[in-house]
């Protein structure tokens, strides 16, 4: 009798320890200009996941240039996620580390990429320098604001945009690379990320223009001010696709498989769409992207698959050691 | 003329003076134009040095840390959670033997250790401790181990390590009152091969300790693989009850118990002789002897510290069944031993059982001479007189011995320590002792002055 009591008292703590509410925190390893993004979304997603399991879930934010905080995560930094700005970075961690699979890609709709985005300019009220097209870029004179595609994802397309329009202009990729070269030349600073060139452009002062993510140059107008910057859309840029990924060989360590995955799955819905158009960030569905229609500017846009055969070949060709950038850069 | 001179000036003045307000505003805008680049141009070197301030900020977390110390040498990364540190002792002895008869070719220099000790951790849970011996005989491993913390309250050591019973064995052997331990530490295990767990419990108040080991004669250190298939198992207790106490009179009052029990399964030659303070063999038994069956010790234990003033004593019962042959009878052996010693730190500075750290190092420059300590001991150890004639020779062994010593400690600074100690040994005669004694060593007491020259880092 003492023994069944002492069973039954022992299963009906179990249970009771098994119904608290569990506490799971999240590490969501990200780029610079996502942080707004993010704030809102955690806080949706963190109560669509206590609505569903009764479960607390807290994520928490790494910002900085897409290629560091890649390099971050192949060196150890925990990421249940990343959410990085291009889908090169996120190669970089089946690639060297093998904390993913090789497909990771094909695991979410769309490529792995819930929302677009593409790059614009950026400057500064009445357009003093007369801004119109790349071609603006490079002429003398013209201050340049761009971050370092070497550790930035926004800057690998800054440049690929900058690269095709100039192909497709000038006819070959040596001219590309020489118009490449001259828009360089015009850079005085290379910051590590496109928050940083934000700070660089928009507090402190520096440059005539900044090539910018569509959703940093509208966050940038918001906060500050309409009055003193706005917006030229050149009339060719690159359809920018940051992409998504669980890390696996952190969330088996961890045990957050279900809920990373869940994250991730949220940002598909119509709720994660609406953060995201809300965030300046393009939806991936249609509906959603067409209540936000105005917000956007309608460019004609090209993919990476269609200028430069995919990431994996622009990667190497221009990003990688020795290639186009070090070799432009160097001189 | 005048009129005419200035009817041909005037429309070139006019001219000139019409383009004056236009030359102006050129120059003012070429001015502002110039202001405004040297503008972004200190703005851009102010960025850079900015963006360059923020790049070292951000790596500094991420750059390991060299540490170098009075404690050692450590390269530790960023977030502490590995490590390797490496660390030293050296000792230097010389020992002068007094009225001895000039028997024994035994005043001599000494280097007593030289190890070269690495320690270090990995994920921050996982610690190892590798401890080479190059001073004595031949080279040897001290220590070879790995800790495992799962908590301060449950830890795991496997490999070698000092087993935990003797108190005063499992203090350093640098900061030990006397340069040699007393006698007591004959009947306790050395080094040993196994397995403990450990840890703090009570909020520190309590530590406990148990394992299982190879086993090991008296004083004796295991090789570095197990001597056969019975196994010792050791355990120990030490309480610190008023640690928490600040400023009480017994803040600094630890106690404990210690014991070991064990078999043996005829272990020829796992006998150990038992030293003096001197290192000088005083009691042996015959080759004839075996040990076999159970063995066992129990060590109730004190240390106290209170200020400059600190204390340590010891008792040990070390019981061991022996034979001289397979069918020889069985016999339990007895031994006991105990030991009081206390220091007292002259120069101001607390006594502790981790060493004495002096306020001032010694620095003539400065006229500093780091810390003094004077130190005293009495210590005993009581052979069983049934040990006598069989298992050992009443004429090549005593059957007691009584010891009493006095030191002066100088620490020239935390690492560096040399130390003067006289001690004097007075024998007891085994049972059936002979008036001709063949062991040289115990036939007058041992007299005997040990100086130390200690680095140890």
């Amino acid at each position: 009798m003492k023994f069944k009591s002492l069973l039954f008292t022992a299963v009906a703590l179990a249970l009771a320890a098994g119904a608290h509410a569990k506490s799971i925190e999240l590490l969501n390893v990200s780029y610079d200009p996502t942080r707004e993004l993010y704030v809102d979304f955690n806080k949706a997603f963190a109560a669509h996941w206590k609505a569903k399991t009764g479960d607390n879930v807290v994520v928490k934010q790494s910002h900085g240039g897409s290629g560091k905080q890649a390099r971050g995560v192949i060196d150890g930094l925990p990421a249940d996620v990343v959410t990085l700005a291009l889908a090169a970075d996120v190669d970089a961690l089946a690639a060297v580390a093998r904390l993913i699979p090789p497909d990771w890609q094909k695991r979410l709709p769309d490529n792995s990429a819930p929302y677009t985005s593409t790059i614009v300019f950026l400057v500064r009220k009445g357009n003093p320098k007369g801004i119109k097209d790349w071609d603006d870029l490079v002429k003398l004179g013209v201050a340049v604001i761009t971050p370092n595609p070497k550790t930035s994802g926004g800057a690998r397309w800054n440049y690929l945009a900058a690269w095709e329009y100039a192909k497709r202009k000038l006819g070959s990729d040596d001219a590309a690379k020489e118009f490449i070269a001259k828009l360089f030349k015009n850079v005085p600073v290379l910051d590590s990320g496109a928050r940083g060139s934000t700070t660089t452009f928009v507090q402190r002062g520096i440059g005539d223009v900044s090539i910018s993510w569509e959703n940093e140059a509208f966050l940038a107008i918001k906060e500050f001010g309409a009055d003193k910057f706005e917006i030229v859309v050149p009339s060719i840029s690159i359809l920018a696709e940051p992409t998504v990924s669980v890390v696996d060989k952190v969330v088996r360590k961890k045990g957050t498989a279900e809920v990373a995955k869940a994250y991730l799955d949220y940002l598909y819905t119509d709720e994660g769409q609406e953060i995201a158009a809300r965030n300046y960030y393009r939806p991936r569905n249609q509906a959603i992207a067409a209540k936000y229609t105005a917000n956007f500017a309608q460019l004609k846009l090209f993919t990476i698959d269609e200028a430069f055969g995919g990431w994996a070949k622009a990667q190497k060709t221009h990003f990688a050691d020795g290639g186009t950038f070090d070799q432009i850069y160097a001189k | 003329m005048r009129n005419k001179s200035f009817r041909q000036f005037a429309p070139a003045l006019t001219a000139l003076l019409a383009l004056t307000p236009v030359i102006q505003a050129d120059e003012l805008t070429q001015l502002r134009d110039q202001l405004h680049a040297l503008e972004q141009k200190l703005l851009v070197l102010e960025r850079k040095q900015e963006i360059k301030d923020e790049a070292a900020a951000a790596a500094a977390p991420a750059t390991p840390k060299v540490t170098i110390s009075d404690k050692g040498y450590t390269l530790a990364s960023a977030d502490g959670a590995n490590s390797i540190k490496l660390r030293g002792l050296v000792q230097l002895d010389s020992r002068l033997f007094l009225n001895d008869g000039n028997v024994l070719a035994n005043n001599s220099f000494i280097l007593r250790r030289a190890r070269i000790i690495s320690e270090g951790t990995f994920a921050q849970n996982f610690s190892f401790q590798v401890v080479p011996e190059f001073g004595g005989g031949s080279p040897a491993i001290v220590d070879a181990n790995l800790n495992w913390t799962v908590t301060p309250a449950l830890q795991f050591k496997f490999g070698r390590f000092k087993s935990p019973v003797g108190l005063e064995l499992l203090q350093s052997d640098s900061w030990t009152f006397f340069d040699e331990r007393s006698i007591v530490t004959n009947l306790v295990p050395n080094r040993d091969l196994g397995v403990l767990v450990s840890g703090d419990v009570l909020g520190g108040k309590l530590n406990y300790t148990a394992g299982i080991v190879g086993g090991g004669a008296d004083g004796a250190q295991t090789t570095n693989s197990d001597f056969d298939n019975e196994k010792d198992l050791v355990g120990r207790l030490w309480a610190s009850p008023f640690k928490d106490d600040a400023g009480s009179f017994t803040q600094g009052l630890s106690f404990g118990v210690s014991g070991t029990y064990g078999r043996e399964k005829t272990a020829a030659g796992r006998t150990g002789g038992y030293r003096t303070d001197g290192q000088q063999t005083f009691y042996s038994y015959l080759a004839t002897t075996s040990t076999d069956g159970p063995n066992w010790r129990v060590s109730p234990q004190l240390d106290y510290r209170t200020g400059s003033f600190g204390l340590l004593s010891e008792y040990v019962v070390s019981a061991v069944n022996v034979r001289t042959s397979a069918a020889g009878k069985l016999t339990e052996l007895q031994n006991k031993a105990w030991q009081l010693a206390a220091g007292y730190v002259l120069t101001g500075e607390n006594s502790s059982y981790a060493g004495v750290v002096p306020a001032n190092n010694f620095d003539l420059s400065k006229g500093t001479w780091g810390a003094f300590e004077l130190a005293a001991r009495y210590a005993k150890l009581k052979v069983d007189d049934a040990a006598f004639p069989l298992y050992a020779s009443p004429a090549a062994s005593a059957g007691e011995a009584t010891s009493f010593g006095v030191g002066l400690n100088w620490y020239l600074s935390k690492t560096v320590r040399f130390t003067f100690d006289y001690y004097q040994t007075k024998f007891g005669a085994a049972p059936g002792a002979p008036a001709a004694l063949t062991n040289a060593v115990i036939r007058q007491d041992e007299k005997s002055v040990i100086t130390r020259f200690q680095i140890s880092f």
